[in-house]
């Protein structure tokens, strides 16, 4: 699969126009999400057989060829999604049971308690996002790169990554509005950072601090504007130029409101040193 | 020819050579002579012989010389005197240019004589010399006072006017520009109106400096969607006229009829016609209806299409489906004037409330649809393939099909149970049934992330499904009914599930799918009819004890010999033999029992029927003062 973007800087005054614009061209309401990013850095585990390269005596099986080029290949930085919502943030302080008399009766406030009901790492969902390189010398204006996702399993996710050959990097939150017109998904997103970066833990985040607490990582608070559309086939010309059509078209809508344009293909590098 | 005669300057060139091309020519020789078909020889004869008689100029051409005709040199004459003329008069032409030259060429000579002795002529050179004429501006002699008193009175007449005229163009651009000014006024203030109402009012997308009101639906099929935006333009008084292009105005509904047999039975109520038809809010509310009963339609004829298989007709405007035995439900798309009652409609109101329901129900379900289009449209969208998606058939026709036949089953199921225990109870014996229509549909149903309304609608798109249980006379056995109907995935159409549970009969288990009502029907009073042979089976007189009889003891025991033709024998002390026959149907329950001597080898029972041949009939009207089933049983019981 196929992602081809372009990207815009919102600065934060902007912003509550810009949904309104957005919202009004997309004919939608805004969709609120809320999302841990955890990234993960592939390694090579020790002991992995290194064949020898370009001996010709030894044919190797197609087979082979491929499983030498998926171990050799290049080793990319990957980012766990799993979406949150607002409530999670800070939920450990509320549902404490400190010594509350009461015992609360059960079935009265079922729909409070579903409010209050604390942040579950175990049961949180994630999705396993790979995103290649942009493509380089594409002559078209858009941001092109290969793309992959795939659901993973729910709560902790450390183990799995670690058997895969992932190791925990860092997280942090994206915060963020949703549109959807015809086949491209807006995003008008901003990265925010946890408050206080403890050195040692190497490992994620089991509560979430209280939202009011995050920082946004551009501290002028301004907003990403990214505009992605993607196709099944990256093969297909066709459905590339038709895709890049689409956006063009989208970036001469916002032509008024924002600049959308390409990224430098240098600061979306995924790959791992 | 000789009228026109023209003057060739040049000597003759040879015409001849040039090859004149053949459809010119065969033009020519018809437009000369006429069509080729009346060409015969006699009359190309005729033509030659006159010809040569004639001797035509085109003969005179070819033999110039041979010809000395009078006429010839005549003519001849004209020409020479004719071209000395015409060479006269160029020659005079001439003469006077040169003269003309001559005389501005020595009028410049006395400035360029240079450039002016070139193109003087010799003669002149020799007469006169370069220079000796000269020019001079002559002021011209000083105009009287009358006179330019005269321009001045008439220029100031001639300002004046203009000054005059230009006020009263500016005059009439004021009151002009004030009426605009007021009815532009009128228009924006009818526009402030319309957006205070609610409508969205925003430029056209095609024409930017005209303003239109949006008041179709979003999430509707692209082409009415497109359609529900009209310009709102100025009239000349500055009133607002919504302007919808090429769409007729005029308002049309889907009109929903049920007709049984050959009669309409009830048709949906017309739409309340607004009080003032003339203000714009209802005009805008008119062009809003239309589009939505014209969309309605149009997806109404699509999902038809594809539900051909379940007997849903079209024609050209109209869908028509079936819903039970003689009766149709008719859907078609009508000019609000055209609903006005018609005799054919009036026939009878039977139906009148369901054709009214129907009709809301598409409504209902069409705005449901654009619930799961705007929910379609707002999900994250798959990734880019080359194949087109589909919008899928709204399901407006199907949801009320599979109601209306359910209901129609149900109902039919309902009134069978109801016979049969109308039946038994007649006959004295309670049976419980219990029916729960529809127990599919739980409205209260809540369904996470889901606005109640769409939560209320999707209810009607699952299969319907209706339970009928029944406790039967004996205790242990019961039945259970399950009436299913799915339009939308197979297996389509409405079937029945019977379980039954009938201890004595381990064996006997229904079909475990049925489709058809008659099957239905005689499953079920078959298992009524064994259970009342069980019950019979079993009762061992005690009716009869609780009468207070004595002879309890020589009450005869019944068995069931041939069950399921509802046979039953009994054998008493004195070895005479009894048998009795139960038959049950809607209608009745009829028990005959008669003594037989006994039984013949083949099974078959020599009846002697003259003796005691008893019998009785239980109907659904309940005759009072009968016998119950128990005490014709005990009855017949006694030896």
């Amino acid at each position: 699969m196929h992602e081809l973007l372009l990207f815009a800087s919102v600065p934060a005054h902007q912003h509550h126009e810009l949904l309104q614009q957005l919202a009004g061209l997309t004919a939608m309401q805004p969709r609120h999400r809320l999302e841990r990013r955890l990234i993960f850095k592939a390694y090579r585990k020790p002991g992995l057989i290194n064949t020898r390269v370009g001996a010709s005596q030894d044919l190797q099986g197609n087979e082979m060829q491929r499983l030498n080029k998926m171990l050799n290949g290049g080793m990319f930085y990957t980012q766990v999604v799993g979406s949150v919502s607002e409530a999670d943030f800070g939920a450990q302080l509320s549902t404490a049971p400190s010594g509350d008399p009461d015992a609360p009766m059960s079935g009265t406030d079922s729909g409070a308690k579903f409010e209050n009901r604390p942040y579950s790492y175990e049961s949180q969902p994630w999705k396993l996002e790979f995103r290649d390189i942009p493509e380089a010398g594409t002559r078209s204006a858009v941001t092109t790169r290969l793309m992959a996702s795939a659901s993973l399993p729910r709560g902790d996710i450390t183990t799995p990554m670690n058997a895969w050959g992932y190791s925990f990097v860092t997280e942090y939150v994206v915060e963020g509005d949703v549109f959807i017109l015809n086949d491209i998904v807006i995003f008008l997103h901003r990265v925010l950072h946890y408050p206080a970066e403890s050195p040692g833990s190497h490992e994620p985040r089991r509560q979430l601090p209280p939202f009011q607490q995050m920082t946004p990582l551009e501290k002028t608070g301004s907003y990403v504007l990214q505009a992605s559309i993607a196709v099944q086939d990256g093969g297909n010309q066709e459905m590339m130029k038709t895709a890049s059509q689409h956006l063009f078209g989208l970036r001469e809508q916002l032509k008024s409101a924002v600049r959308l344009e390409q990224a430098d293909r240098l600061s979306l590098d995924t790959r791992a040193k | 020819m000789s009228e026109s005669f023209n003057l060739p300057l040049h000597p003759q060139t040879e015409k001849r050579e040039r090859p004149d091309p053949l459809p010119v020519e065969i033009a020519q020789i018809n437009a000369q002579y006429g069509s080729f078909r009346d060409v015969t020889e006699e009359s190309l004869r005729a033509k030659i012989e006159a010809d040569k008689s004639k001797d035509s100029w085109a003969d005179e051409e070819e033999n110039d010389s041979t010809s000395a005709d009078e006429d010839t040199t005549e003519r001849l004459d004209q020409l020479y005197k004719r071209r000395a003329a015409i060479t006269q008069f160029a020659h005079q032409a001439h003469m006077e240019a040169m003269f003309a030259l001559d005389f501005v060429s020595l009028l410049l000579s006395k400035h360029t004589p240079r450039q002016a002795e070139m193109s003087m002529s010799a003669y002149l050179k020799q007469v006169a010399p370069l220079g000796s004429l000269n020019s001079e501006i002559v002021n011209p002699p000083p105009k009287p006072d009358s006179a330019a008193k005269d321009t001045k009175n008439v220029s100031r007449g001639w300002r004046l006017q203009n000054f005059n005229s230009a006020a009263a163009k500016l005059l009439d651009s004021a009151t002009r520009l004030e009426a605009e000014a007021a009815s532009e006024t009128n228009y924006w203030n009818e526009v402030l109106a319309v957006k205070e109402k609610g409508w969205k009012v925003s430029r056209l997308p095609r024409e930017r400096q005209a303003l239109g009101v949006q008041y179709g639906f979003l999430e509707a099929t692209p082409i009415f969607r497109d359609r529900g935006l009209a310009a709102l333009r100025r009239t000349n008084d500055g009133s607002l006229i919504l302007d919808k292009g090429l769409i007729p105005l005029k308002a049309r509904t889907v009109r929903v009829r049920v007709r049984s047999g050959s009669q309409i039975t009830g048709c949906s109520k017309h739409r309340p016609a607004s009080d003032n038809n003339e203000s714009i809010e209802s005009r805008i509310l008119q062009a809003r209806d239309t589009v939505y009963e014209e969309e309605l339609f149009h997806e109404l004829v699509r999902e038809a299409r594809i539900l051909g298989s379940q007997g849903v007709t079209t024609r050209q405007n109209l869908v028509q489906f079936p819903v039970s035995e003689g009766q149709e439900v008719l859907l078609d798309l009508v000019d609000d004037d055209q609903m006005s009652p018609e005799d054919e409609t009036a026939q009878s109101n039977e139906h009148a409330v369901v054709a009214d329901a129907l009709a809301h129900a598409i409504r209902i379900l069409l705005a449901y649809a654009h619930r799961q289009n705007l929910r379609r449209r707002t999900q994250l969208p798959p990734p880019l393939t080359p194949k087109r998606r589909q919008t899928p058939e709204y399901q407006l026709l199907r949801p009320v099909m599979a109601y209306l036949q359910h209901s129609s089953h149900v109902r039919w199921l309902e009134s069978l149970l109801n016979d049969m225990d109308r039946i038994l109870k007649s006959a004295g014996i309670t049976c419980d049934f219990t029916a729960t229509p529809f127990s599919s549909l739980s409205l209260q149903r809540a369904v996470d992330g889901l606005p109640k309304v769409e939560a209320l609608v999707q209810e009607f798109l699952f299969p319907y499904e209706s339970i009928f249980s029944a406790q039967l006379v004996t205790r242990q056995s019961s039945f259970q009914v399950k009436v299913r109907t799915n339009v939308t995935t197979p297996p389509l159409g409405t079937h029945y599930e019977v379980s039954v549970n009938l201890p004595q009969y381990p064996d006997v288990r229904p079909p475990n799918r049925i489709g058809l009502q008659h099957e239905v029907a005689s499953v079920i009073t078959h298992f009524v009819l064994l259970d009342i042979l069980t019950a019979i089976t079993q009762s061992k007189g005690s009716p009869v004890h609780a009468s207070g009889k004595q002879d309890t003891s020589r009450q005869l025991t019944w068995e069931a010999a041939y069950p399921h033709n509802g046979e039953l024998l009994a054998l008493s002390s004195t070895g005479q033999c009894k048998k009795m026959k139960v038959s049950l149907s809607r209608h009745e329950l009829t028990v005959r029992a008669h003594s037989v001597r006994g039984i013949d080898g083949v099974g078959k029972l020599t009846a002697d029927k003259t003796p005691a041949m008893s019998s009785q009939t239980w109907k659904s009207d309940g005759t009072p003062g009968q016998l119950s089933l128990m005490d014709f049983i005990a009855e017949v019981s006694k030896e």
